[in-house]
């Protein structure tokens, strides 16, 4: 490889410098920004785990894999997946091999930042050529690849059914230009390398391409043209970058070690708040899977819209879609870069002023304490607790509006010879969940406080719940040490297992319902489909486990009405009952009373179920 | 020949009507899926009030109207809607051709074990109003007599000015029913503490006001502003109540041996099935649409068709009897001034 020109500089990689030194000094201020915004206690941990091996090895690969070769969207729709990974990857392999280009053949040009963007305007092909062929291709190869990820783009932008989407985002104006700029800017190097490839050497296909070129234009006056073409959309790219969707590039490097250093949010814009936002990527995917997307109007209120508004301080907006969210997580589990939408919107919740605060500090404990001193032992001649351990049930308010799954519980602890004690028999006080998912943290804690006090007076070995709602809290707010927390499913699963339970198999068919705060909430996937198979065939909804729609009743929204629910309740009866069931089976008392306001196909907890197929002992 | 007119649900409406109609020289015909008349008037005991014997009021409508075709047992098949007329299908086989039409399809009770807090169907010690109604005629409920029955409690509004239940309408009556059923069963029970927990009391009609001071007075029934919360049971089978008593601001909690869910009126699904036959309007809860809400509450918006009764919305018995008798006399009209 030869040099052309001495200066190694040409007038058209200005736009070029100015789009880079803006960008890169636009995203340098901002991860400063956010890292100090993180509280002193959340800035060290993330420093902390920089130094961990683990953690970084998954950094490592976390960067490759979500960054670069987006495996969660190749997961989840194999087409979306190549478009993504084969311009990202493609990208980053074109910067890389350019760089080795350089250091290879003109290693004292590899402080000029442009230089490994424009090489082949800077060279010529000499004689020993043929050692540089091996690049030659793969520079070629990789433009190939990320030419058929745009064709893709393009394509999808026309007809997003063709991808499997069904809603797609509206784009931003700065979004539209950063598109039409990315869109540009492959098919204009090419352009570019094709008028140089005679000159600087070149692959299959720039090659071919100057040779299609000299057909039509004989001489080279095109070619600065071009360069300075491909320099300018470089440039609009990285001018329009932190305004538009692309932003989520450089935002998402930063949000994965943020992430795997387990940095929660804890203010409603500033920190790792502000990091998701922008680490948005305005693909849609939680439009589709937002459970209220069953109302065309809602599509405007998902994450995706809610990100944009909070980029634009619309605070009217921010309060109005934080607001009507059913909280059910779903949009977290699906994101790509892992944007806390829930998390989120709780945070936005949590700066609401109220004009009257609730005061719980004066809530006796004492008389709810008293209630708790008898555990009833059930004699039971054919079963024995060979651990003796002491279960405090606590139904919670939903539960008792629901009072068959209390029945059912009740009975089957008898059943099983469980020594048990119920902790709400005569009202108790409120988990705290509701608040919490109102976003007034203080108060919740206040109750968290109240309830944590009593539990731990009664002696419990095991605290035994009904409602996912109040579990949730339970197992992330509540400090119980020795006490095991356990859901209804987990508890009867392991009564079955220990044969404490001898559940008669029917010939109907089931469907489980895994119920939001219990399945994405808490994890617990297996144990109630494990407790459903003992009783009758398992069938599985349409979506289900992760990807299960929420029932419509949740206590997450704040403004949702009854009427405007029906539908989402519709919607999601509808994917469960895609089997044709004999019944839904569900663990949450809020689900079932929701879906039997408009289920055509009984519904049932899954302790009415299991009750109603054990003989008794 | 004499006009036909096609009474559908022979209640106390479908009966007054067709009395009124064979007055005027007409010959209706009832059709009742049911194998007696007199709908559910006729399985209620006394009615507010007068305290005048339901069964009283039904036989004077059945013997009025004896004259009519009446179909007992007998449900629609399909209507055929024609250039100016109407033919109607019965289950029984028979086809009928009539230029008029009169819907008195009535109401159905709130299924009460939709409010599942409320423990009906759960708990022995719940029943409905319809239950109670079913013993003061029989006496027989295994519920109400191996109980010691020492406090009752009355739960108004369920089902009914409830989003929740999918009923936002008021009832209308079961203020006043309830305070007729507690009388009843303190007449019967004169030691038992009676509870009524209410909303609003919403006393509307003649002399309800005077019932309502004479419960409180004479009877000393006691009425407590606060809906119930939850119910559960105890060991002994005794029904427990929570509600908040919202005048006095506190929580209460009271032990019963028997409550009594006062089930609202809510849109017959049977009217549903024949609003659809003949592309009748049905309104957003669920009752039959009028013509208008003002002037015409006994037309429809089809030419023949003419409503009475609880398939507009909650009535009582006097307004249903009354708006019979107003939509015979525009039937009448229309007959007229048709020929």
């Amino acid at each position: 490889m030869r040099e052309i020109y001495l200066s190694g500089y040409s007038n058209f990689i200005i736009p070029f410098m100015i789009g880079m030194i803006f960008v890169l000094s636009w995203c340098i201020i901002g991860a400063i920004r956010v890292i100090m915004e993180l509280s002193a206690e959340d800035r060290k941990k993330f420093f902390l785990s920089l130094l961990n091996p683990k953690i970084m090895a998954k950094n490592i690969k976390d960067w490759f894999c979500d960054c670069l070769f987006h495996v969660k969207l190749w997961k989840r729709n194999k087409l979306l997946g190549y478009m993504h990974s084969s311009i990202a990857f493609g990208w980053f392999m074109i910067i890389v091999i350019g760089h080795i280009e350089v250091f290879l053949y003109t290693p004292e040009r590899i402080h000029q930042v442009w230089y490994p963007i424009f090489f082949r305007y800077f060279v010529a092909v000499t004689e020993n050529t043929m050692k540089g062929s091996f690049f030659f291709f793969l520079m070629d190869f990789f433009l190939l690849v990320i030419l058929s990820g745009i064709i893709l783009a393009i394509t999808k932008r026309i007809r997003s059914r063709l991808f499997g989407m069904r809603r797609t985002t509206r784009p931003s104006l700065t979004d539209t230009i950063g598109l039409y700029a990315l869109w540009s800017i492959f098919p204009l190097r090419l352009l570019a390398e094709g008028f140089t490839a005679d000159i600087s050497g070149g692959s299959f296909l720039t090659k071919s391409l100057n040779d299609v070129l000299h057909f039509f234009f004989s001489d080279q006056m095109n070619m600065l043209p071009t360069w300075w073409a491909y320099s300018m959309a470089l440039c609009v790219f990285m001018c329009v970058l932190p305004f538009s969707r692309y932003m989520h590039i450089p935002a998402e490097i930063l949000l994965i070690p943020m992430r795997n250093a387990g940095i929660p949010i804890r203010h409603s814009r500033k920190g790792i708040s502000r990091l998701q936002v922008y680490s948005c990527p305005s693909c849609g995917v939680c439009i589709d899977a937002c459970p209220m997307s069953a109302v065309k109007a809602n599509t405007r209120d998902t994450t995706v819209y809610l990100n944009r508004q909070i980029k634009r301080y619309n605070e009217r907006r921010i309060e109005e879609i934080s607001d009507k969210c059913l909280l059910c997580g779903k949009c977290t589990a699906v994101c790509p870069v892992g944007v806390q939408g829930d998390r989120l919107r709780i945070a936005q919740r949590s700066i609401r002023k109220y004009n009257i605060s609730q005061d719980y500090s004066n809530i006796d404990t004492n008389s709810l304490k008293n209630q708790l001193n008898n555990f009833v032992t059930t004699e039971n001649d054919f079963v024995s607790d060979i651990h003796n351990q002491k279960v405090l049930y606590f139904a919670g308010c939903m539960t008792s509006l629901t009072p068959t799954i209390m029945k059912s519980m009740t009975s089957l602890l008898k059943k099983a010879g469980v020594n048990y004690g119920i902790m709400d028999k005569d009202g108790g006080i409120c988990c705290g969940r509701p608040m919490l998912m109102a976003g007034r943290i203080d108060q919740a804690m206040e109750l968290v406080a109240k309830n944590t006090e009593i539990i731990k007076e009664s002696g419990a070995d095991i605290l035994l719940l009904s409602c996912p709602i109040c579990y949730k809290i339970f197992k992330e707010k509540y400090a119980l040490e020795g006490i095991e927390i356990l859901h209804h499913t987990e508890y009867i699963d392991r009564l079955i297992k220990e044969g404490r339970l001898k559940v008669r198999k029917s010939e109907k068919s089931y469907v489980y319902h895994d119920p939001c705060e219990l399945g994405r909430g808490c994890g617990i996937y297996d144990q109630p489909r494990n407790v459903v198979s003992s009783a009758g065939e398992l069938v599985e909804a349409e979506k289900n486990g992760k990807e299960s729609i929420c029932c419509g009743g949740s206590l997450g929204s704040l403004t949702l009405s009854f009427d405007k629910r029906k539908a989402l309740t519709e919607n999601a009866l509808k994917n469960l009952t895609i089997a044709s069931p004999d019944e839904v089976i569900t663990a949450c008392p809020l689900c079932r009373s929701t879906f039997n306001r408009y289920s055509q196909t009984p519904v049932r907890d899954i302790a009415e179920l299991i009750d109603s197929n054990t003989e008794i002992n | 020949m004499k006009e036909i007119v096609v009474i559908i649900g022979g209640g106390i409406a479908g009966l007054e009507a067709a009395s009124q109609l064979l007055k005027l020289g007409y010959s209706p015909i009832i059709i009742e899926k049911e194998d007696h008349l007199g709908g559910k008037v006729a399985n209620w005991h006394k009615l507010f009030p007068d305290m005048t014997p339901a069964k009283d009021i039904v036989d004077e409508l059945i013997a009025s109207s004896k004259d009519s075709n009446i179909f007992l047992n007998t449900e629609i098949s399909f209507i055929n809607r024609l250039q100016d007329s109407y033919n109607i299908k019965l289950s029984n086989g028979i086809s009928i051709m009539t230029k008029y039409i009169l819907c008195t399809t009535g109401f159905r009770l709130f299924e009460a074990e939709k409010k599942e807090e409320y423990g009906y169907g759960i708990y022995n010690q719940v029943i409905t109003n319809g239950d109670l109604e079913h013993w003061f005629n029989t006496g027989k409920d295994e519920r109400i007599e191996n109980s010691s029955m020492q406090a009752i409690g009355f739960v108004h509004c369920v089902g009914s000015r409830d989003e929740k239940a999918r009923n936002s309408q008021c009832s209308k009556v079961c203020c006043i029913t309830a305070i007729k059923q507690a009388i009843e069963l303190k007449e019967k029970f004169p030691d038992a503490q009676i509870y009524c927990f209410y909303m609003d009391l919403r006393l509307f009609g003649k002399k309800f006001e005077d019932f309502y001071i004479k419960a409180q007075k004479d009877y000393g029934i006691h009425f407590i502003r606060g809906r119930v919360s939850e119910v559960s049971e105890n060991i002994e089978g005794k029904v427990i109540v929570k509600a908040e008593d919202t005048l006095a601001g506190k929580p209460i909690k009271v032990t019963l041996d028997l409550l009594v869910l006062m089930s609202g009126m809510v849109c017959n699904p049977d009217t549903h099935k024949m609003a659809g036959m003949m592309a009748l309007q049905v309104d957003s809860d669920g009752f039959l649409k009028s013509h208008d809400n003002v002037f015409h509450i006994t037309s429809s918006t089809k030419k023949g068709i003419f409503y009475a009764g609880a398939c507009t919305g909650p009535k009582t018995v006097p307004e249903t009897l009354a708006e019979a008798r107003s939509a015979v006399l525009d039937i009448h009209s229309q007959i007229i001034s048709g020929q």
